[in-house]
């Protein structure tokens, strides 16, 4: 992936064209542009979210989400119909990662608290989308403290903890996009979900809850 | 354990796990915290909307001919 020919498609997307034909699709293109905006583009804020998690910046996440839907629009013709849609393009965008950031990033399982919580400052007046939908115990949590503690965990149980629970994949599409055997996905969900209730429980005893007797909301 | 609560078991072995906790608390309060963790996660984690210009950007994209 080239990624200066992107950089130069998002400040002058038509330079190579000519201005006359700039807009004009043929009807294999056009049908396959419907195809693509009804399929893929509506799962952009799930996959910036994810891109957010991974590089902990938005400029990065914002070039990486653009990097994935140009790679995925180039090889919607692969794409097999009628599979999961939103599955393919988390595969395509942690393939990009891998390929741009693994080599110079964080080491896995060593996450920078400070970075997390600048991160976390700079971006927190975006607009979220969660609701808060219950008292108690669960409504103690800020949304600030779930996410820093999703974040506090080591790589490997947060990425497989926001792949199911956050996107709702089955284990086998985790499975393929980790590429991990399903009994590791597995393993990892569970270690994962015990380190971040001590951390979420932890959050909750300073707000005076006791966390021991508290039942499923 | 992880399994039951994401609801990837098989019939029988959803079957096997329910019969399984109703006579052990262990195993019974252990499935119930973490499906209150999955709840917590799923309800409450922060999610940020993707910015306007990069939507735009990718609309762009399939209006352009490759
Ligand atoms: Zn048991």
């Amino acid at each position: 992936m080239n990624i200066y020919r992107i950089k130069n498609m998002s400040s002058s997307p038509h330079k190579k064209n000519a201005p006359a034909q700039k807009n004009i699709l043929s009807e294999k293109e056009k049908i396959k542009q419907q195809e693509f905006q009804e399929e893929a583009v509506g799962h952009i804020n799930a996959l910036y979210n994810y891109a957010l998690h991974l590089t902990m910046n938005p400029d990065d996440a914002h070039d990486l989400v653009q990097e994935t839907y140009l790679k995925a629009y180039k090889f919607f013709d692969s794409f097999e119909k009628g599979t999961n849609c939103k599955a393919w393009l988390f595969k395509i965008l942690k393939n990009n990662y891998i390929n741009k950031f693994r080599k110079n990033a964080r080491e896995p399982g060593k996450v920078d608290y400070d970075l997390i919580k600048d991160f976390y400052h700079s971006i927190k007046d975006t607009q979220s989308d969660s609701e808060d939908l219950n008292a108690g115990y669960f409504r103690s949590l800020m949304h600030d403290e779930v996410y820093q503690a999703l974040n506090s965990l080591p790589e490997e149980f947060k990425e497989v903890i926001q792949l199911c629970d956050i996107e709702g994949f089955t284990y086998e599409e985790i499975a393929n996009m980790v590429e991990s055997p399903i009994g590791t996905v597995r393993s990892r969900l569970y270690r994962g979900r015990k380190l971040l209730r001590s951390k979420l429980n932890e959050f909750a005893k300073k707000h005076g809850y006791n966390t021991d007797n508290e039942e499923t909301p | 354990m992880s399994a039951a609560v994401d609801g990837e078991l098989t019939l029988n072995e959803q079957e096997g796990f329910e019969k399984h906790i109703m006579k052990c608390p262990t195993c019974f309060s252990e499935f119930k915290e973490a499906q209150k963790t999955k709840s917590i996660i799923k309800e409450k984690i922060t999610r940020f909307k993707a910015p306007q210009s990069l939507v735009n950007s990718i609309l762009k994209l399939t209006e352009t001919p490759l």
